[in-house]
């Protein structure tokens, strides 16, 4: 018997004037110890699944027909209370965000200690023990130790391995994992996944492995479910999804992801967003249409059932045939950075945190070391690291936002490292920061225009009218309608709002932009839309840019030159394709390693035999260097 | 723990010396310009000036501001605040003979404040959602804009006048006689074996306790619950469902060690003001304690008695933000040193 059976399963949201099917006849079966990835952008109602199965919807949102059945019992019509003795026994969850989806103020132990009574297992000592074996288990040492420290104690990877030894401590039948590791660094990211495709092979567990990306879903998923709007847009094996896409949004998704290996491609470019609830409630023929480059004139008055294509795949197309026909786009030709002297010369740079609150004792930890460079007018320049590395700290002397401990920050000739009025203002007539998270970089009470056009109304110059005439010509290079100057940051969407921070920075003309993670956590065709944002933008005015990213195929299809950075100093640099092409550190290749590769069938293979260096990494963290807050 | 709870005390102390000083430059200097003259005051009415300026002169009135601060400094040191000018009694006994009686009002609300609030909070957070949140969203907001005297009045008139419950002034009937050995009588009936009159102070506690401590519980019932809505908007507690717990034990494992800590730091700062409350409170019901005896000192110009209610004010509130701020540091793993 299938351990997850999904029949015409709908879930609806009474949020207008008639219901929205936020969920639609979803139709899928998950066979004992098999994986299943349930793909999409966000709000394609990934998460909505999890939520059906655990039945803690939304407030009004409930399942309006369909069944879905565990383990021969139906879950949404189970009583409320045999449903809560499955949960955490039988069917466990792993969250998005290991960080809070421990309690705070309750050590490790207490809260392991907690599911096991849940558990129902004896004594007090007997799940000390446990606890232990469980810990260890998921490879993690001093499982004594751990049990006393609280969560803020421990890293993200940590944290989520804690998760996982929680959830695999019943052996439960299905396991559900929601993005666990999106919020994780790349190798961090292998090394989970690895550890939930062990444990689950271990005890047989079906896996629901919800996930945006792709590719690794196709790493460890057996099958592939493909959501557009609630919608199945295709439905099979895994490899057979990203060998043959059959439906038009997949190959899509395929092609808006920058390649690792081979040659550099162009990136799709999926127009606008996916339909939100409004727009769905009245959608006559394919919820893909208005997005699809291959649409037909029937696509917007017939709606499409999933049909056959091959064994146990299914798509959702009328007209799949034509999937094929999707090509990237040419990879634009671009200028040669210029020749001439630096714009901008990094030598020796170093950054020495003082911490420890006591009086006569202070640790102090070393960010930043010895980190030299230089960037020419119209180069882009990557620099790739886990969190801790330093990257960001680099970013922030850069911006005059952290002061320097050592080195000099040459700016066109000028040393700006001294931090003194004049060399600030020398620094900010060339370089502007554009912040990683748009949401809390915006403020939410001023208007578009006037976030925008911040520099003017810093340095005085311009009139209201003068303003808002700028702001509207910046909104359209970045590709936004000019009305948007007169909304507010939360009425636009991530991508937007990451659009308005970038025109933002340009607002005072600088010639770098320094960029720290602008594209990670936004949806992979929200990222291809803002890579060749930037990309086009360089190609029309020209500027240069320092580019931090923990995702590597984003820095090779955008950077000229990259840096690797581990542990506050630079262990590599060079020509982008040279470096990933032909790694020399060690640490490069394991970095390169642990992304999963572009064809499904080649093995990933590395990350899980070198040490578990995120356990090794969290104990300086332990010491807390000032990255592991952010 | 321990050790960081003992740094945070450690370090307070010197602060406060620091603060206290302060406060009580301003009190001499602000006491110091009214318009009254100790020296007069102290003399018969018929006195002549020549009689006022020897007493001026005696008392050390005519020296500059700055030397008649040193000396009080100096005195204030040795733990002379200086007497009372209408007692002629030393004012730190006086302070030491009412502060007691303040501190059990002022302790004894803020018990009732607290369980007032924390039950409110918690059925304010038990209705969200329900056609019952307005109607009790209103009571809170009614709660909220009725001051404590408001409350101390009304207590008198239906308990004390119209029921005869409760006694409503003084601290003890009036026939009854206690050693002191504390200041606290709730403490000195137990030492002297008198539960009679424990059982007085007790009910003559009531009313007033009552009066400031429901002023002072909405404050808390509102931050209680909004500190729970927002910890159940937290993964943890979502990620606790999906582990099968139940919701009274999600409530109680979970979010209340959470939501406890903004409440808590509320408290703190409500307690400063409900100790300044007590003044007030303390004149309706006659209440022999710090209060009345600011406001008598007040109505008199007695200077010296200000200036030591006044400082005494300021450490109390000094020591409640230290106990409150270790508490934080005790049930909040954050702020604990490695």
């Amino acid at each position: 018997m299938d351990t997850l059976v999904a029949r015409k399963l709908s879930v609806s949201a009474a949020l207008a004037e008639r219901p929205v099917n936020v969920i639609d006849n979803l139709d899928f079966s998950l066979a004992p110890g098999r994986i299943l990835g349930i793909v999409g952008e966000s709000g394609a109602g990934k998460s909505m699944i999890g939520r059906t199965i655990a039945q803690l919807l939304p407030s009004l949102f409930s399942v309006s027909q369909g069944e879905l059945m565990f383990d021969g019992q139906d879950l949404v019509t189970m009583a409320p209370e045999n449903r809560r003795e499955l949960l955490g026994r039988d069917i466990a969850f792993v969250p998005q965000e290991p960080m809070s989806g421990l309690n705070p103020v309750l050590t490790i132990g207490r809260q392991i200690d907690e599911h096991l009574a849940r558990l129902k297992v004896g004594s007090r000592r007997a799940r000390f023990d446990r606890a232990i074996e469980m810990l260890e288990a998921v490879h993690l040492p001093r499982a004594r130790e751990l049990l006393s420290k609280y969560p803020h104690q421990l890293s993200g990877g940590m944290c989520q391995r804690v998760l996982i030894a929680m959830a695999f401590a019943s052996r439960p039948k299905l396991l559900v994992a929601d993005e666990p590791t999106t919020a994780l660094d790349v190798t961090i990211q292998a090394r989970i996944v690895q550890l939930i495709a062990e444990m689950q092979r271990q005890d047989g567990t079906s896996v629901v492995f919800i996930t945006h990306d792709l590719r690794l879903a196709a790493q460890i998923c057996d099958e592939i479910l493909v959501l557009y709007a609630g919608r199945v847009a295709e439905y099979g094996p895994a490899r057979e999804i990203l060998a043959r896409p059959s439906h038009p949004y997949t190959r899509c998704l395929q092609l808006a992801n920058p390649v690792m290996g081979g040659v550099r491609r162009g990136l799709f470019t999926l127009p606008e967003r996916m339909p939100g609830l409004a727009a769905l409630s009245g959608l006559t023929g394919c919820a893909f249409a208005s997005r699809c480059p291959v649409v037909q004139d029937d696509c917007r008055t017939v709606t499409p059932l999933p049909v056959e294509i091959g064994p146990a795949h299914r798509a959702a197309c009328l007209h799949s045939s034509l999937t094929a026909t999707i090509a990237a786009p040419e990879l634009p030709v671009e200028a040669a950075p210029s020749a001439r002297a630096p714009l901008l010369t990094v030598s020796n740079l170093g950054k020495t945190f003082r911490i420890g609150r006591g009086f006569f004792r202070h640790e102090s930890v070393e960010a930043v070391k010895n980190v030299s460079f230089e960037l020419a007018d119209n180069e882009f320049v990557g620099i790739v690291g886990e969190s801790g590395s330093g990257k960001s700290t680099v970013a922030r002397m850069l911006c005059g936002l952290e002061t320097t401990t050592s080195g000099t920050v040459v700016v066109d000739g000028r040393d700006v490292s001294s931090g003194d009025a004049a060399s600030r203002r020398h620094l900010l007539a060339y370089a502007q920061m554009v912040f990683q998270d748009p949401q809390s970089a915006l403020n939410p009470r001023r208007r578009v225009g006037s976030i925008v056009t911040q520099s003017m109304e810093a340095t005085g110059t311009g009139g209201r009218a003068m303003r808002l005439a700028r702001a509207q010509s910046l909104l359209s290079e970045i590709g936004l309608p000019p009305e948007a100057a007169l909304r507010f940051p939360p009425q636009l969407s991530g991508g937007q709002r990451q659009r308005v921070n970038i025109a933002r920075a340009l607002c005072a003309e600088p010639r770098i932009l320094v960029a720290d993670e602008i594209v990670s956590g936004l949806d992979v065709s929200v990222q291809a839309q803002l890579l060749n944002l930037l990309l086009r933008l360089r190609r029309e005015r020209g500027f240069a840019m320092l580019f931090i990213s923990h995702d590597l195929s984003v820095v090779r299809y955008l950077c000229d030159k990259v840096l690797v950075m581990y542990r506050g100093e630079v262990v590599e640099c060079g020509p982008t394709a040279e470096v990933f092409d032909n790694p020399r550190h060690a640490y490069t290749k394991a970095l390169l390693a642990a992304v999963p590769p572009d064809d499904p069938s080649s093995a990933w293979s590395s990350p899980a035999e070198s040490s578990d260096s995120d356990v090794a990494a969290s104990n300086s963290l332990w010491t807390g260097t000032p990255e592991s807050q952010t | 723990m321990l050790a960081t709870v003992l740094t945070l005390i450690g370090r307070r102390a010197l602060l406060s010396f620091l603060i206290l000083f302060i406060v009580s430059v301003l009190l001499f200097i602000v006491l110091r310009a009214l318009p009254v003259d100790p020296a007069a005051m102290s003399l018969p009415p018929n006195a002549t000036v020549a009689e006022i300026e020897a007493k001026r002169h005696e008392m050390g009135l005519d020296l500059s501001l700055p030397r008649q601060y040193l000396i009080w400094l100096s005195h204030a040191v040795s733990g002379d605040l200086g007497s009372s000018i209408q007692f002629r009694r030393g004012v730190l006994g006086l302070v030491a003979s009412t502060l007691p009686a303040t501190i059990e009002l002022a302790v004894l609300a803020m018990l009732v404040a607290s369980v007032l609030g924390l039950a409110g909070g918690l059925a304010l957070f038990h209705v969200r959602g329900t056609a019952k949140e307005p109607a009790l969203d209103l009571g809170t907001v009614v709660l909220l804009s009725l001051p404590e005297f408001l409350w101390a009045l009304f207590f008198i008139l239906v308990v004390g006048v119209a029921l005869r419950w409760l006694p409503f002034t003084g601290r003890i009937d009036p026939d009854m006689r206690l050693p002191v050995t504390t200041g606290f009588l709730l403490i000195d009936s137990w030492i002297a074996g008198r539960p009679d009159i424990f059982r007085s102070a007790i009910e003559h506690l009531i009313l007033p306790s009552l009066a400031l401590g429901i002023a002072f519980s909405p404050a808390i019932m509102r931050v209680l619950r909004s500190s729970l809505l927002d910890v159940y908007q937290e993964d943890y507690i979502h990620l606790a469902r999906l582990r099968g717990l139940g919701e009274k034990h999600i409530l109680i494992r979970h979010a209340l060690k959470n939501a406890i800590l903004p409440t808590l730091s509320l408290m703190g700062v409500q307690f400063g003001f409900l100790f300044g409350g007590t003044l007030l409170v303390e004149l309706i019901f006659s209440y022999p304690g710090l209060g009345n005896l600011m406001v008598d000192a007040v109505r008199n110009a007695d200077l010296p008695i200000i200036q030591a209610v006044g400082l005494t004010y300021c450490i109390v509130v000094l020591s409640i933000n230290t106990i409150v701020d270790s508490l934080y540091v005790i049930l909040n793993p954050k702020l604990r040193l490695q």
